[in-house]
């Protein structure tokens, strides 16, 4: 089955002009800058950042903990294609489980630059200390990195090149790799539901882990916080299964139109509609708990600090409640709703939250925190400001995305393979 | 190219916390002398008798004595060839609730309950037996997990390659341990290269200076005592079982630091126990 693919064009005047070439040209731009940074950090080290030994976690930091819960749908869709085998998810699991990796190999990559000694990255592989949770987390994603890539392949080798090429009659070689790679992936479709469970459970495990990263460090205030592991999951299955609902619309409805239905796009909506308003609900309960029914003085006075810097508390209620509540339940209600547009720009807000979530984790603890002065003990605020190679590297990792997902968006064909078994 | 700011406060620093401590005054206040009475009765409890076997080596520092010199610091920053923004022990000054100013000198607390050894995810940092929380440099990824979980600012992440001497050499020592490589995370290490051969040449650490930290050594007031927790004939138990009050930093975390003060003695209310 060959799927049509149209391509979005903008129209200058009478001309309608196929933007690909000049998008993709911007973000190899955006690569060859971040290269130049990544050359930098990686001769002359961290130095060359903006982190400081008061604010040691920073730019890079939070690009990782925000791609990898927006790639949280891979998990969510997995389960729900592979366990609960409900069929017409199929081909936008597959858009998940790619989602899943861009997400997955990003924040890898952007950790590599973040450690001092990056050609020890694979240290915790072999030195293991199962009590830090930045162990268990290396683990994990090293481990789920491999589930992705065998959930991707069998995406992968429905392009056309595998199905017959000039190249595979010329070079015998390539012929080879073709019918292996087409054999494993038919094997790895085959153990989908196990990889599936593996996926879940180590998915579940580290994006709980990565709240609890911070979560555990009781002598820093706003972060010792017992439901920042839950807030972390839900909050990357709100705003993972917003951006797959996002790239979805683009991706099969606009460009492979018929491919799916437009009932499943709405379904993707009310998922992430769902739970960013169960999010939501855990986040106010939260809230209560942590600056209402209870008093810690580091708590109360590193938000007054955090508040005098910037506006701390109304990036909460804003950002974090008044605006994912209503977003939340307009996906909810998009069997009502029904305007893509509506729904698409409601869920930007999900993604946006959980970015903005990760970000303040990791500088609210950071910027203001506890003296160890034993009398007079007050709330220190540090500085932090990124520098032009933070930037840069960023712009690397942003672009790998974009490029990696760009190519996915115009090139596979998210065929259905449910009538060949 | 960023500067690490300088650990220290400087007097600006030091505005804002006036500012802060009116805010906050009566709240530090019931909790420090919360802390400071349930302190003695814990670090009794818990100096001596740790790990059973073998020496724990902690230290004591008399908050009364020190006189803010900072040869401490210099000291460890010759021995250990650091720069001055690389302090592994600082001073600085803080006030009591009385507004009394007094000098806090924070050399690395060796918890016996340490955030940072149960973070490494590489198990870079660890206990040693003797209760001195050491590191493996050539483990190191420098993910600055450590620095993060430190309650006591205490770790230092090397952001530069090695300087070549000192700005405290030769004045306060010279450099006794390798250099560490950049991009790895760095600490105090109550001079484990003196401890070590000092106890095969039959020396005591706390009595010899050849096997006592540098800045033990270096304290022209003998305000940091050190030795065997475990011993009670060692100088810092001694010192311990004699001070009137003791105080641990941050006692309510539970870290259990192995470095004990006295704590100032200027302000009546703290007086006794």
């Amino acid at each position: 089955m060959q799927t049509t693919i149209h391509y979005p064009k903008l129209r200058f005047g009478k001309k309608y002009v196929d933007i690909f070439p000049y998008w993709i040209g911007l973000l190899i731009i955006g690569v060859l800058f971040g290269l130049v940074g990544a050359f930098v950090v990686l001769r002359d080290g961290l130095q060359v950042t903006g982190l400081s030994n008061k604010v040691p976690w920073g730019l890079w930091i939070s690009i990782d903990l925000s791609s990898i819960s927006l790639g949280g749908s891979a998990f969510v869709f997995g389960v729900i294609v592979y366990l609960l085998r409900i069929k017409r998810f199929e081909i936008v699991g597959k858009l998940a489980v790619l989602l899943g990796f861009l997400g997955y190999s990003t924040a890898g990559m952007v950790l590599l630059f973040d450690l001092g000694q990056p050609l020890r990255f694979w240290h915790p592989i072999v030195f293991w200390q199962v009590h830090s949770l930045l162990w268990e987390i290396t683990m994990c994603v090293v481990l789920y990195l491999t589930v992705l890539v065998a959930e991707l392949l069998p995406v992968i080798v429905e392009l056309p090149f595998f199905e017959g090429h000039p190249l595979h009659e010329k070079y015998p070689i390539i012929k080879k790799a073709v019918e292996l790679a087409k054999s494993l992936s038919h094997w790895l479709h085959k153990i989908g539901p196990v990889l599936a469970v593996i996926g879940l459970t180590l998915s579940l495990l580290h994006q709980a882990s990565l709240g609890a990263t911070y979560s555990v460090l009781y002598g820093r205030g706003v972060w010792f916080n017992q439901s920042a592991p839950t807030q972390f999951v839900f909050s990357a299955m709100s705003g993972g299964t917003a951006l797959l609902f996002f790239m979805s619309v683009i991706i099969f409805r606009v460009m492979r139109p018929g491919l799916v239905k437009d009932d499943v796009l709405y379904d993707v909506a009310r998922i992430a509609g769902g739970v960013t308003l169960l999010l939501t609900y855990l986040r106010l309960w939260d809230w209560a708990v942590t600056n209402y029914y209870s008093f810690d003085r580091n708590i109360t006075l590193q938000t007054e600090a955090l508040n005098a810097i910037a506006p701390y508390s109304m990036a909460f209620w804003l950002g974090q409640a008044l605006l994912p509540a209503i977003a939340g339940a307009l996906l909810l209600s998009a069997k009502s709703v029904k305007n893509f547009r509506y729904l698409m720009t409601a869920s930007v807000i999900p993604i946006f939250a959980a970015i903005l979530t990760r970000w303040n984790y990791n500088f609210a603890g950071l910027i203001a925190s506890s003296t160890y002065d034993p009398y007079t003990p007050v709330i220190r605020v540090s500085s932090y400001a990124p520098t032009w190679v933070e930037f840069a590297v960023a712009s690397l990792v942003i672009s790998y995305w974009l490029l990696a997902f760009s190519f996915a968006a115009r090139y596979l064909p998210f065929k259905s393979s449910h009538k060949e078994h | 190219m960023s500067e690490i700011k300088k650990e220290a406060p400087d007097s600006e620093n030091t505005a804002s916390r006036r500012d802060f401590l009116k805010l906050t005054g009566a709240l530090a206040g019931a909790a420090a002398v919360a802390q400071v009475a349930i302190t003695n009765k814990a670090a009794h409890a818990s100096s001596g008798g740790e790990e059973g076997h073998g020496p724990q080596w902690g230290m004591l520092i008399d908050i009364n004595l020190c006189i803010g010199c900072q040869y401490c610091t210099f000291a460890c920053e010759a021995i250990n060839n650091l720069a001055d923004d690389m302090k592994y022990c600082v001073v600085t000054t803080e006030t009591t609730q009385s507004g009394e100013e007094f000098f806090l000198s924070r050399p690395c607390m060796h918890c016996q309950e340490a955030p940072c050894v149960h973070v490494c995810p590489v198990r870079a940092t660890f206990k040693r037996p003797d209760g001195i929380v050491a590191m493996d440099y050539t483990r190191c990824i420098g993910c600055r997990y450590c620095q993060v979980a430190c309650p006591y600012d205490a770790r230092v992440f090397n952001w530069r390659d090695p300087i070549e001497l000192s700005p405290q050499s030769p004045t306060f020592g010279l450099q006794e341990v390798d250099n560490r490589p950049r991009g790895v995370v760095e600490k105090c290490t109550f001079c484990t290269h003196r401890i070590d051969p000092g106890l095969e040449r039959g020396l005591v650490p706390g009595i010899d200076p050849q096997a006592t930290p540098a800045c033990v050594v270096a304290c022209p007031t003998t305000a940091r005592i050190f030795g065997d927790l475990n011993n009670p004939e060692s100088p810092v138990s001694v010192a311990l079982s004699e001070a009137k009050t003791i105080m641990r930093l941050r006692e309510e975390l539970s870290t259990e630091p192995h470095v004990y003060y006295i704590p100032p003695q200027t302000d009546n209310r703290f007086q006794g126990s």
